[in-house]
């Protein structure tokens, strides 16, 4: 496993330089550009509040902050293990012809994503300072930490769902329904409260929760997270992150053959 | 990676009896649908690849991989970089290895020369320190010039591999393995290349080739292997392991050319090492009787005759639950017909003891061609038995000059219902 670590090390400017190129190649060719990183999460943004707020109107004040500051996380976490179950495949010239660890691969995609993440944060932030709640300094200070454990999160599942798609290609489609359910199953479009109390225990097995209510704390609430929940999170990102490594060991050895 | 242990050793790369085995699906179904529904299909084969190898490569050696193609000398390279992994046995591998199995890994179109030497030598494990260090030694090699900074796809292809051997030649690798790629750029830029792995191997890096240019491994290696059937046939001198490979070869040619006057019994052999012929053995189809109508023997029969085939086997291990089949080919390749008893609802058939079966066409209606009849006999789960692609051929001709691939059984009818024939 410590090799694995250190050969991954070695091996960081090709992370860096997948990222690039990823984020490089998304908007390509289309005429707004590297601005659609921003633009896209606002349309998203507009459209869910039209929803909420006019439809299905409820009494949460500043809804639309509510859910921003929720979504933005979530499709970090949803693009990585959806996208990242294809990642290897697409990448299968490569790994055919060519060594370097194969974790570089979902790495590199998750990354990407989460770049992606940290630039529609500045959308994030310029919405909240606009709606006029003040985090607190402690609070942001924390923020990169929830961050770091959601991304440990996501790789984690990315790399079990990339590496068992090199083997079960309809894991892909099932992932899109699986992402959907796990959406609703994580209060982002709603409170918390909602959830019955003899389910409330099940919603917190959901990794996905304390960390959508981690950052709800600090971007909605303006005060800092729960630090019981927090660590919750902590323990379920590592634990996730371990069962990928693990998994994805076992799977790398035969991909240059299945692809 | 093995890379501080051992770092005395004076061996660069140790494999220790490795196998390895491919799994030959005949046809695959990696869908949860396709895998439910033809769960008999998802039948395969495992084909060695590499049978219990072992050799040791000197720090500093430059040997080469010869053999005919198929004989497992590129899996053993693969092997060596890590992109696949042995079944059983080991392989240790000292230091960095670089390898030119695929030029160019992960080029982009869109981007500059420059920008791609940094993804592509990324890919080989260098940072971004190191590639700065080599940057101009990689363009200068190159000979691209100013073109370096145009973006990739306003190459030439020349232009493409010759900035894509520059990336993987400069890694300075301890150990460099190349497949086959020697064939880059022009005479002029070849030569060159030449040049700088006769300067590396010079340097001390260990090198492994394989090339079907048995020139070009005399001129770099102190060292051939030729392998075969996935075992080490012949090891040692270049020179001398070369001689005996070309005697090997011009055997087969031979072999080629007699194919036509071999038995019967050679020519199953040649089938099956021909892979026209597969199974696992448990009964062997052994003799094939074609007639006419009237129980005479003969391969020639006109279009529409009655054919008689009688299939003999062998059976070497009871079988429950077989099936007996068979297909009809052209000699382009076309699979004119094929059927066997399960698809015609025959009940299973238990192979205790040798028999034969027969199988009867009342109407032959393939037009004038020859035809390569193969039998099979395989498990009702579809696992073969014995598949035999070519285990007879007949010919088929008639007077009538009708096109096509079949006779079509016809009517004509006319307005005024008169016949003109």
């Amino acid at each position: 496993m410590l090799n694995e670590f250190k050969e991954i090390y070695k091996y960081r400017e090709m992370i860096y330089s997948m990222v690039r190129k990823d984020l490089r190649g998304r908007y390509k060719g289309s005429v707004l550009g590297f601005l659609w990183t921003f633009i896209n999460p606002l349309l998203q943004l507009l459209v869910y509040n039209m929803v909420f707020s006019i439809i299905l109107r409820n009494d949460i004040e500043k809804f639309y902050l509510f859910l921003f500051v929720a979504l933005i996380p979530w499709m970090f976490f949803s693009a990585s293990i959806t996208g990242g179950s294809v990642s290897i495949i697409s990448q299968k010239d490569l790994i055919k012809k060519i060594y370097f660890p194969r974790e570089i691969i979902p790495i590199s995609y998750v990354t990407s994503c989460f770049v992606n993440m940290l630039l529609s944060f500045i959308v994030v932030i310029i919405v909240v300072f606009a709606s006029g709640v003040r985090p607190t300094v402690a609070g942001m200070i924390l923020l990169p930490t929830i961050m770091i454990i959601e991304y440990l999160l996501a790789l984690g599942i990315a790399m079990i769902t990339s590496a068992v798609t090199v083997y079960f290609r309809d894991l892909e489609h099932i992932l899109g329904i699986i992402s959907m359910a796990w959406m609703y199953a994580t209060p982002i479009c709603y409170p918390e409260s909602l959830c019955p109390e003899k389910y409330r225990f099940l919603f917190h097995l959901n990794p996905m929760t304390s960390i959508v209510e981690a950052y709800r704390a600090v971007l909605y609430y303006g005060t800092v997270p729960d630090m019981s929940t927090l660590l919750e999170s902590v323990v379920l990102g590592l634990v996730f992150l371990t069962a990928g490594c693990i998994v994805f060991g076992n799977l790398k050895k035969r991909f240059a053959e299945e692809l | 990676m093995a890379e501080n242990e051992n770092i005395n050793s004076e061996y660069a790369i140790r494999v220790k009896n490795v196998t390895k085995q491919f799994k030959v699906y005949y046809d695959k179904g990696s869908s949860l649908k396709e895998r439910m529904i033809f769960r008999g299909r998802n039948r395969y084969e495992n084909r060695t690849v590499l049978d219990g190898i072992s050799l040791d490569i000197r720090k500093g050696d430059a040997v080469g991989l010869v053999g005919h193609n198929g004989c497992g000398k590129s899996t053993l390279l693969k092997l060596m970089t890590r992109i696949l992994y042995p079944d059983s046995g080991e392989i240790e591998v000292q230091g960095r290895v670089s390898s030119l199995i695929e030029l160019g890994a992960g080029f982009h179109p869109d981007m500059s020369g420059r920008e791609n030497i940094y993804t592509n030598a990324s890919i080989f494990g260098l940072s971004k320190k190191e590639i700065d260090s080599r940057l101009d030694d990689i363009i200068a090699f190159s000979e691209l010039g100013e073109f370096i900074d145009n973006p990739v796809r306003t190459y030439s292809s020349g232009m493409y591999m010759r900035l894509a051997f520059s990336v993987a030649i400069n890694v300075d690798a301890d150990v460099l393995l190349i497949d086959e790629i020697l064939a880059v750029g022009d005479a002029n830029f070849q030569s060159k290349c030449f040049a700088k792995l006769q300067e590396i191997k010079a340097n001390g890096t260990t090198i492994v080739i394989v090339s079907h240019s048995l020139k070009q491994i005399e001129q770099i290696c102190n060292r051939s292997i030729w392998i075969h059937g996935g075992k080490i046939r012949s090891d040692g001198v270049p020179n001398d392991v070369h001689m005996d490979y070309l005697d090997y070869m011009s055997e087969v040619r031979k072999t080629n050319a007699l194919l036509s006057s071999m038995t019967e019994e050679q020519k199953a052999a040649y089938d099956k090492e021909k892979k026209l012929r597969w199974g696992n053995g448990d009964a062997t189809i052994e003799t094939v009787k074609v007639t006419d109508k009237q129980g005479k023997e003969g391969n020639l029969f006109e279009v529409g005759a009655e054919i008689h085939f009688r299939v003999g086997y062998k059976v070497n291990k009871p079988i429950d639950d077989a099936v007996f089949g068979i297909g009809i080919f052209r000699p382009d390749g076309l699979n004119v017909y094929g059927t066997n008893t399960r698809i015609d609802g025959f009940k299973r058939f238990d192979l205790k003891e040798d028999g034969y079966f027969d199988i009867v066409l009342p109407k032959y209606s393939l037009l004038p061609s020859k035809y390569i009849v193969g039998f099979s006999i395989e498990y009702g789960e579809g696992i073969p038995v014995d598949y035999w692609k070519t285990a007879c051929e007949i010919e088929t001709f008639t007077n009538i000059s009708d096109i096509g691939t079949i006779r079509l059984d016809h009517d004509w009818g006319f307005s005024d219902g008169e016949i003109k024939k």
